[in-house]
């Protein structure tokens, strides 16, 4: 126990760096990588073989790209292409554009619950089909979707233990225990700590989407 | 719903709607051939396109070192997935197990395993583990973290099948006098099993994409041997990119397989 | 397709234009005369090995678990067409498992990195590490050296272009690569504090830094930057002669280990039959242009 002590005074703040790195790369790769999955979904819609097949595409590849092959690409090769990123930047993109992926995924599924009836309707009422997407079939097709963007949420948090792999300026949670296990005796108190920190955030972020969900469930 | 949704809005268009498709699709299609042409031409003026770049994929020997380093990512895949699916049904049945003292240590050992990074699993298993007198070989250090954290996931998942299951068929299963071993695998499981079919094999998925964090434990697989064929040819950004696309197809291959079985849950 | 076949024709087209690839990558090693050398070494008496604890273990194993890098141009490098390492560290990794097993193939590779050179020791996932591994008191506590078999000075590295960097002494507030885990951290915080230090993995992730304009310069062992030259681009040159102390490499084994008395009786065998010499020219010198042969550096 006093080697917990021991490693709170050492590394205290460090932890706190690491913790607070890790929900801000969370938020700002989750953000982008939400609203582009949701125009992608709506672009798909259109009757449009050039868009659809092209966006397909795209899903498919972020999807299966693991997030390490994906990140060396950015970070390793894109300079050859003339395409200089930050480290930070890189990171973000990377994990931005696969829960774009998921998320054009997810929101399919959410939209193939709106009832058929909803879209004729609204059709018959005069609206464009645009307006129809975004006015009727989005706000149900998300709040259908909330408990599965909750977990991609929670494993866009822990997938920014990748960030670890590039010289990031600061270190998040999964660099900073590498380092003290390598410098340090203190390896499993950090990896203790650490593992508590990124189990409470998943539990907060499922909570707080299952509070959500209850809210906003359309009850059938 | 009955139709998809594409159909309902855009289905039997006017003639004029259908020409006015015609002439967008034709501007999209241009667009998007005008973005490739960018793309080749940015390639073109990096000078990535030059023949010493490519020709090695010419040679079998580049395409045999590369399918070694596949070999290995597989293996490993593959071990991690058996390790997953049975523990997970180990600590699925725990997770619903009626004694508190059985349910309990079950769902924090899944929250745990779900809550925490399979990388910092993995780093634990290289770094921390030793320090308290625990050697794994090189394999293991890969393939353990691995399997334990889908092994929570995949109990999830086999939760959520098995509670899909009609309450019906329990019933009906203990009205005809069968234990509840027998009601559980050889009336709920199965028919769980058919519902989440889809699930497990994005889990799959999902082991072969962790298994390229093999270099941080030292382990071969298709990323270090893409390393070897820069080192030796320069060549970055030509083999970054066929070696992601031999993972794309790849999950893609193993998605696509799922699609034969299992049906929605609902 | 439009990808592929768009491609396919600015190939052709490029090949036409160009008269297909005439670029030198640097002065490939003499295949021929690396394997020969390392076919002949010595190989060890019974009593030799069986005096040794850590050699027994090995001969008793019948393969000797090697940690090294596949991706060093100079110093170790694979072949993966004919499935070959080579290079100095792999030379001499070649003769000792030769000297053990008698067959200099009989090795087991694991690629290792700055930080987990240690970490494989201390795990006992090989026998023992050759990855231009400088000898540090710090590593020192943890695992056991043997040799040095080499020793460098620093160097600074940067692009040809660069006329504000002359030397280690006007990396104030430059961005400065160095490989982590390496000597380079301390050198720079020794010679160049104020510089802004990033630290890489591997040396070519460093190196592609610098090439790419991530970094101003990279600071690394002087050989490992001539190895960069050598690679002939004609795009990088060094800053300022080599500085700093002259950094040991030795060899990674497990701590207390008794290998280090038996490698290091080996390795002096090999300085006195000129093997040592020899292996330093066609790995080495030969591909740098450098004909004067170093002295090696005295074992304890």
């Amino acid at each position: 126990m006093d080697e917990v002590a021991r490693l709170l005074t050492d590394y205290g703040p460090a932890f706190g760096q690491a913790l607070f790195l890790t929900w801000k790369l969370t938020l700002v790769s989750f953000v982008p990588g939400f609203v582009l999955g949701v125009v992608v979904t709506v672009l798909r819609l259109f009757p449009l073989p050039p868009l659809r097949w092209a966006l397909t595409l795209y899903v498919e590849v972020f999807r299966n790209i693991p997030g390490v092959a994906l990140l060396i690409f950015i970070v390793f090769a894109l300079p050859d292409l003339n395409v200089l990123i930050d480290y930070e930047h890189s990171v973000i993109l990377t994990l931005a554009l696969i829960c774009s992926a998921f998320t054009a995924d997810y929101l399919r599924t959410g939209i193939n619950t709106v009832a058929g009836g909803q879209i004729e309707a609204a059709l018959s009422l005069g609206m464009r089909p645009l307006r129809v997407i975004v006015s009727v079939v989005l706000p149900q097709a998300l709040r259908a979707v909330v408990q599965p963007m909750t977990s991609l949420l929670i494993a866009l948090m822990l997938s920014t233990s990748l960030a670890s792999q590039v010289p990031l300026p600061g270190r998040e949670l999964t660099a900073l225990v590498s380092k003290i296990a390598t410098d340090s005796a203190a390896g499993m108190a950090a990896f203790a700590l650490a593992a508590a920190m990124y189990v409470v955030t998943g539990l907060l972020i499922g909570w707080a989407g299952a509070a959500l969900e209850k809210k906003l469930r359309i009850l059938r | 719903m009955s139709r998809p949704l594409e159909e309902i809005l855009f289905g039997s268009p006017s003639p004029r709607a259908r020409a006015i498709t015609r002439v967008v699709s034709g501007i999209a299609a241009a667009a998007l051939l005008a973005l490739v042409a960018a793309a080749a031409m940015r390639f073109h003026e990096a000078g990535q396109l030059e023949a010493r770049f490519w020709n090695f994929f010419a040679w079998p020997t580049t395409w045999a070192f590369l399918a070694k380093g596949l070999l290995g990512t597989l293996a490993s895949a593959a071990m991690a997935a058996v390790i997953a699916l049975t523990l997970g049904l180990v600590l699925m049945v725990g997770r619903l197990a009626r004694p508190r003292l059985v349910r309990w240590p079950s769902i924090a050992l899944i929250e745990f395993l779900r809550g925490t990074p399979t990388l910092l699993l993995i780093y634990a298993c290289f770094l921390v583990l030793p320090s308290i007198g625990v050697k794994l070989s090189t394999y293991w250090m890969l393939t353990l973290p691995i399997g334990l954290s889908t092994a929570a996931v995949v109990a999830e998942v086999y939760r959520a099948g098995v509670l899909a299951v009609p309450r019906g068929q329990t019933s009906a299963a203990r009205s005809l006098g069968l234990t509840e071993a027998q009601v559980f695998f050889l009336v709920v499981f199965p028919q769980a099993l058919r519902y989440i079919v889809p699930a497990l094999v994005a889990q799959l998925v999902i082991v072969v994409k962790d298994t390229t964090f093999g270099y941080v434990v030292t382990y071969g697989e298709l990323m270090q041997n893409a390393r070897v064929l820069i080192a030796n040819y320069h060549s970055l950004v030509p083999v970054y990119l066929v070696v992601a696309a031999l993972y794309c197809l790849v999950n893609y291959a193993i998605s696509r397989a799922s699609q034969r079985l299992g049906r929605p849950m609902h | 397709m439009s990808i592929t076949s768009f491609l396919k024709s600015t190939l052709t087209a490029l090949a036409l234009v160009t008269g297909g690839s005439l670029f030198a990558q640097g002065t490939p090693i003499n295949a021929a005369a690396f394997d020969a050398l390392v076919a002949q070494g010595p190989v060890a008496s019974a009593d030799a090995i069986a005096a040794s604890t850590w050699a027994s273990k090995i001969k008793q194993a019948g393969t000797l678990r090697l940690g090294g890098t596949q991706t060093s141009n100079l110093f170790s490098l694979l072949n993966e067409k004919d499935n070959r390492l080579r290079g100095f560290d792999a030379g001499l990794a070649q003769l000792i498992t030769r000297y053990i097993l008698g067959d200099a193939a009989k090795f087991q590779f694991t690629q290792v990195t700055s930080s987990t050179r240690e970490q494989v020791l201390i795990n006992d996932q090989v026998d023992m590490v050759l990855a231009t591994y400088s000898i540090t008191p710090a590593r020192a506590e943890k695992i056991s050296f043997a040799g040095p078999y080499y020793t460098s000075q620093a160097g600074v590295l940067v692009k040809a272009n660069n006329k504000t960097i002359q030397s280690y002494n006007d990396l104030a507030g430059k961005k400065a690569a160095t490989q982590a885990g390496s000597t380079g951290p301390a050198i720079l915080a020794q010679f160049a504090p104020k510089a802004i230090v990033q630290e890489f993995q591997t040396h070519q992730e460093a190196l592609d830094a610098l090439r790419q304009g991530r970094v101003d310069a990279y600071v690394t062992d002087h050989t490992l930057l001539l190895n960069a030259l050598s690679l002939g681009s004609g795009d990088a040159k060094l800053a300022g002669a080599p500085f700093g102390a002259q950094d040991p490499y030795g060899i990674g084994l497990p701590k207390g280990s008794d290998g280090v008395a038996f490698i290091n009786a080996f390795l002096k065998q090999l300085q006195a039959d000129g093997t040592w010499a020899k292996l330093w020219t066609i790995s080495i010198g030969q591909r740098t242009g450098n004909t004067d042969v170093p002295t090696p550096p005295a074992l304890p």
